[in-house]
Parts: C-alpha cells; sequence; structure tokens
C-alpha cells in the first residue's frame, strides 16, 4: 500500500521503561493478530484440497480428513477444471466483465470527476457526489428487487411499457441475451459514484493557478484537462488499475448471483468464477474443484496484481503500488 | 506526485511573466456551467429511480399492481402491503432485530480489536511495526479461498448456524487499520502522547484518554463502513445459516429467501386474519420488505456522509 519508512536502528539496549512499553504495545496488537491468525491465515492451509482428492470420513476431524484420508492427486483438479467446457466459460465471462469493469470503471469516473470539477456551485458539487453514491451503500439483494421491478414479466416497468407501445413482452430473466448489458450497467451504477469521489478529491487537491494561467494563456477546456488534471489524477488511475487487475478472476457474487435470481436459464452469461464455486461447494458438494478454482482465482490474482504492479513501476515509479 | 511537476512548469513560467491571477472559480463559461448541472441532475435522478420504482411500488395496492405492473405513480394507492407485513407473524421483527444486533455487535467489537492495533502500529516506539505490517499486509494478496473458509469456519471453529458465523468473519479488515493507524499518526502531537506516558499512563490507557477523543472523525468513519457492511451482508447467512435455523436469518437474508417468507407470513396472516392467500398483497409486499430493509441506510445516509467522504477521500491521497 504504501513505503515504510525503515525504522530507526535497533536500540541496542532497551531501557526498562521501553520495554515495558513496548511489551505493552504487543499486547494491544494480539486481539488482532489472533483475528488475522484465524480468519485470514488458518484457511490459507487449505490450499490443500485443490491438491487433494478430498475424501472426508464422517467423525474425522478436518486435519485428518484433509491429510490423512484424502489422496494427494497433483494438478488432477486443475486440468479437470480447464477440460469442462463449462468452467472455461466461466473464465471467460469473469474475464470479460471485469475487463470491461476495468475500462469503465476509469473512463466514467474520470471523465465525471471532470465536469464535476468545473461546477461553480460547490453545494450542488457535493449533492451530486452524495446521491452518486448512495447506490454503492445498497446491496445486492436490494439492487435485485429494484431490478425485478423494471424487469419482471407480469409487472415489471419495462413490459408494461413495451405493452403499451403494442410489443410483445419480454421474458426477461429467460433471455439471456439482454444480461451481459444489463449487469454491465448495474456494475457501473452501482460502483461509479464511489470512485468518482476518489477522483474528484484528487483533483481539488490541484492547484487553481495552474489552470488560470493555462486559462490566461490561450488553454482550451480539453488542453487544461490533458496537459493538467489527467497527469494529475495519473497515480490515482494507477493504483485503481492494479488493483482491478489483481482481481481479475473476482466477480461481484451478489451481482452475478443474486440480480439475476439464480436463474438456470441465464447461466451461461451471469454465472462467473465466484459463483461457480459457490455452487459447486454448496450444491454439488464437490470440494476439491471448487477449491482448486478459488486456488486459481486467488494464486493467478496475486500474480497479477504483482506483474502489473512491475510494469507500472517501469513505466511510472511514482505510480507503482508497492 | 512529483511527476506533476514537470508537466506544470512551462504553465507556472508564464503565469510568473504574466503577473497576475484572474479570479475565477472555474474555467467552465455560464452556459456550459449551466448544461452541466442539467447534466448531473439528470444523472442524479436516474441513480435514484430504480430506488424509486421500489417504494412507490410498495404503496401500490395489490389489484394495480396485478393490472398496470409496479410503476412510478401507483394507479391506486395502498398500505396493505405495510400492515400486512408488521402483523403477521414474528419473521420480520425477528430478522430486523437479528440485524440490529449483528450490526452493533460486529461494529463495536471490531472497533475494540482494530484501534489498539493500529495505535500500536502508529508508535514509532513499537519495534515489530514491519513485520506486523507485513502479516496485515499478506492477506490482501492472498487469500484460503471460500473452499477452504467454510471448512475452518465450520469444522474448526464450529461458527455453522451461529450469530458468530455472521459477526466475525467481516469484523476486520487491513485497510480500516491502515487509515487509522495514518489519521493516528497524522493528526496526535507526540508532546501530547509523551506527556501522558510521562503521567504514568499505559498505553491503553493513552489510547482512549488522549488519542481516540482527538481521533473520533476516523474511529467514527470506520464504524459507518462497518455499521453499512453489516447491515447489507448477506452472504455469510447464505453459507453459515442453514434453513432449519431461519431465526437467526438477518433482513437482507430473508429477501434473499423472498419467497419463502411471503409463504410463511401469508399462511400465518391466513390464519389470523382468517383471508384466503390470494387476497393477501404478495407482489406489494415483495417491495414493502426491500423498503423495509433499505430505510434505516437512507434515513441514516444524510448523518453519516460526512464520515463517508473521510473515509472515501482518505483512500484517495497516496502516501
Amino acid at each position: 500500500m504504501e513505503k515504510e519508512p525503515r525504522p530507526e536502528k535497533k536500540h541496542a539496549s532497551l531501557s526498562g521503561a521501553n520495554k515495558k512499553e513496548n511489551r505493552q504495545l504487543n499486547l494491544m496488537t494480539l486481539p488482532t493478530v489472533i483475528w488475522y491468525a484465524l480468519f485470514c491465515y488458518l484457511p490459507l492451509f487449505g490450499i490443500f484440497f485443490a491438491f487433494k482428492n478430498f475424501t472426508p470420513v464422517p467423525g474425522d476431524s478436518l486435519v485428518e480428513n484433509l491429510f490423512v484420508n484424502s489422496e494427494w492427486v497433483g494438478l488432477q483438479n486443475f486440468s479437470y477444471l480447464f477440460r469442462n467446457p463449462q468452467s472455461v466459460s466461466v473464465i471467460t465471462n469473469t474475464l470479460i466483465y471485469n475487463a470491461v469493469f476495468l475500462v469503465t470503471g476509469i473512463v466514467i469516473p474520470v471523465t465525471l470527476a471532470i465536469l464535476l470539477s468545473e461546477v461553480h456551485q460547490k453545494k450542488f458539487q457535493g449533492f451530486v457526489q452524495m446521491s452518486l453514491v448512495l447506490p454503492y451503500f445498497i446491496s445486492w439483494v436490494i439492487v435485485g428487487y429494484c431490478v425485478y421491478g423494471f424487469l419482471s414479466t407480469d409487472t415489471g416497468l419495462f413490459n408494461s411499457v413495451i405493452k403499451y407501445f403494442g410489443g410483445d413482452p419480454v421474458q426477461w430473466y429467460q433471455s439471456p441475451q439482454y444480461w451481459r448489458t444489463i449487469l454491465i450497467v448495474l456494475g457501473i451504477w452501482k460502483s461509479t459514484g464511489y470512485t468518482l469521489i476518489i477522483y474528484l478529491c484528487s483533483i481539488t487537491t490541484i492547484d487553481r493557478t495552474l489552470y488560470e494561467s493555462a486559462a490566461l494563456d490561450g488553454a482550451g477546456f480539453f488542453q487544461r484537462v490533458r496537459y493538467i488534471t489527467l497527469p494529475h489524477l495519473r497515480p490515482t488511475i494507477a493504483t485503481l488499475f492494479i488493483l482491478g487487475i489483481g482481481s481479475l478472476l473476482n466477480s461481484d457474487f451478489g451481482l452475478f448471483y443474486q440480480v439475476p435470481m439464480d436463474s438456470g436459464a441465464l447461466t451461461e452469461v451471469t454465472q462467473t468464477l465466484d459463483v461457480y464455486v459457490y455452487k459447486s461447494l454448496m450444491v454439488n458438494a464437490n470440494f476439491s474443484y471448487s477449491a482448486a478454482a478459488a486456488f486459481l482465482q486467488s494464486f493467478v490474482g496475486c500474480i497479477l496484481l504483482v506483474i502489473s504492479n512491475m510494469v507500472i513501476r517501469r513505466l511510472d515509479r511514482d505510480s507503482a503500488l508497492l | 506526485m512529483d511527476n506533476n511537476v514537470n508537466t506544470a512548469a512551462p504553465v507556472k513560467e508564464i503565469k510568473d511573466s504574466t503577473g497576475y491571477i484572474r479570479p475565477q472559480d472555474s474555467s467552465y463559461g455560464k452556459a456550459a456551467n449551466a448544461a452541466a448541472i442539467v447534466f448531473f441532475s439528470v444523472l442524479t435522478v436516474a441513480a435514484f429511480l430504480p430506488v424509486l420504482l421500489v417504494i412507490m411500488s410498495s404503496f401500490a395496492s395489490e389489484q394495480s399492481i396485478a393490472e398496470h405492473g409496479y410503476r412510478f405513480i401507483p394507479h391506486e394507492f395502498s398500505i396493505d402491503a405495510y400492515k400486512y407485513l408488521f402483523r403477521s407473524g414474528s419473521t420480520l421483527p425477528r430478522a430486523f432485530l437479528n440485524s440490529v444486533i449483528v450490526t452493533l455487535t460486529g461494529t463495536v467489537l471490531g472497533l475494540a480489536v482494530m484501534c489498539p492495533c493500529a495505535y500500536a502500529l502508529s508508535r514509532k516506539e513499537f519495534r515489530h511495526h514491519r513485520a506486523l505490517m507485513i502479516f496485515l499486509l499478506i492477506p490482501m494478496l492472498f487469500s484460503g479461498g471460500l473452499v477452504s473458509t467454510y471448512m475452518v469456519n465450520t469444522q474448526i471453529l464450529h461458527l455453522k448456524n451461529t450469530y458468530w458465523a455472521l459477526i466475525l468473519p467481516g469484523m476486520c479488515s487491513t485497510w480500516y487499520l491502515m487509515i487509522m493507524r495514518n489519521y493516528f499518526r497524522t493528526s496526535v502531537p507526540d508532546s501530547l502522547i509523551e506527556a501522558s506516558k510521562l503521567e504514568g499512563a499505559t498505553p491503553l490507557q493513552t489510547l482512549w484518554t488522549i488519542v481516540l477523543p482527538i481521533c473520533r472523525p476516523v474511529v467514527m468513519t470506520v464504524a459507518v463502513f462497518q455499521i453499512f457492511a453489516y447491515w447489507n451482508s448477506w452472504y455469510p447467512a447464505l453459507i453459515y445459516i442453514d434453513s432449519n435455523h431461519n431465526e437467526l436469518y438477518p433482513l437482507q437474508y430473508v429477501l434473499v429467501n423472498i419467497d419463502r417468507t411471503i409463504q410463511a407470513i401469508t399462511r400465518d396472516a391466513a390464519h389470523i386474519s382468517g383471508m384466503t392467500v390470494s387476497d393477501l398483497p404478495g407482489t406489494a409486499m415483495r417491495m414493502a420488505m426491500v423498503v423495509v430493509t433499505i430505510l434505516p441506510i437512507i434515513l441514516l445516509f444524510p448523518f453519516f456522509q460526512r464520515f463517508l467522504r473521510t473515509g472515501m477521500t482518505i483512500g484517495a491521497v497516496k502516501e
């Protein structure tokens, strides 16, 4: 996240008071450390699931089941994953949606932030920011029902309008061809406000006199954006881009599971890795398989993050994340 | 941040030679400003529309929904949906209570765990600073994935079908720890802490009496983010709470299971009032339940937005 200043040289001899204080500080971090150990580090050992054929014996403990009762299968789970046409389509879906969100997640908020920053009325500016960010704080479950209000076959607003103009009602939840667009629009609707505020905040730190002197010098609006605003936003854009690349195989479970109401007819376009992992675990109880998919997600994400960070660091040292 | 200087330099020179700055707040002309205001007004309304449709539909009578569908202005207004929702059964009040319990416990517990740690991290004399930072950052890069998390939480920590399954997994976050640490470090003068130490206060006492009162904005920010996160959470309920433990369902998860819930409510209602199931406002009730769930957020949002902005903008400033 940030560059830590190197701590001062180790004190060769800590005084008694310092020692005591350090012990107390250590103690203060203990609850957090325990939480991380239990909820972040303990599950890391579950990586073994991905390389085992998990065959639990009822009554045995998890550790016994994982290490004694289940045999090593090497990369077999992964090769199944890549030979299964369904999981390949799931990975493709995930990549498509994330690629789109990566681009729209930069272009739309940056454009809106630049436009909004030029509005004179500061109160209006604040109002717009807060209104646009509200969707971010609404859960996907609720969004799902909002969408249902528009798309329900019998009572939805869209079909009422279509019928009013004499068209045939559409069975939205059975028509996969519309859902890529629907999900992308919703993803943008929910996240734009938040990123907009981040960019806008960065824009407000720009020295206004730069713009004034540029205007004086005859620079038009687009030139000012091109030569002042965008270069200033570069580090923020790079940060969000790197984070986006790092989660290229992750997806918002709520958007892809709850918003399409888990409709079977839509799975070919709505199912992403997170939904797939959830379903293979909870519905089909296929532990090793879904563990392999989950491992892939985490592993690839980590590698992509490091690589994209490396590339950005090459291009522009200050914009890199780590 | 240095990279801005290069592009800015030539412009700056010209300004110096001209010697004055025009008192101008923005680079838009009047017409452009008006156009921008119209544009953003439309955008704001568009962002609200989906929520508005749900709210308006919840006030429609069942018959008008059946005939005219969900509309922004219901053909016929009615509050029957709400009446049945609150009159019938304990499903909804119970779920509301669960959501409140989980939200409050999770937020308070999370802060109680994270604040001391963030304070230790903010102190220069804390010796394990670097090691702890790495320990906290690794999970941001690499996680065990759903399967092993699920197995650990259910088989080792035995969280299945307990409130703790809804509270514990989302309690801490490296992100919150970082913003609190940075805030503690920059806004509390070292001299205050040294003075407190000289008076013999332990670090925990210093945190409580000196640091937290000064740093209330950042603590509130984390609290508000956590409140919204817990209130909106339904995924833990989906995977950790079985259907035979539905007394633990939070509000959001009741909505996920809405059809089953509406069946239960209509059964209860039919029992109480002797009505047949088809008379009950099922489609409007659906929307009324959504409104009940979203209402606390919409009501609290204006009060919380100050803190939300702090949280979001802290994230924007890269060190």
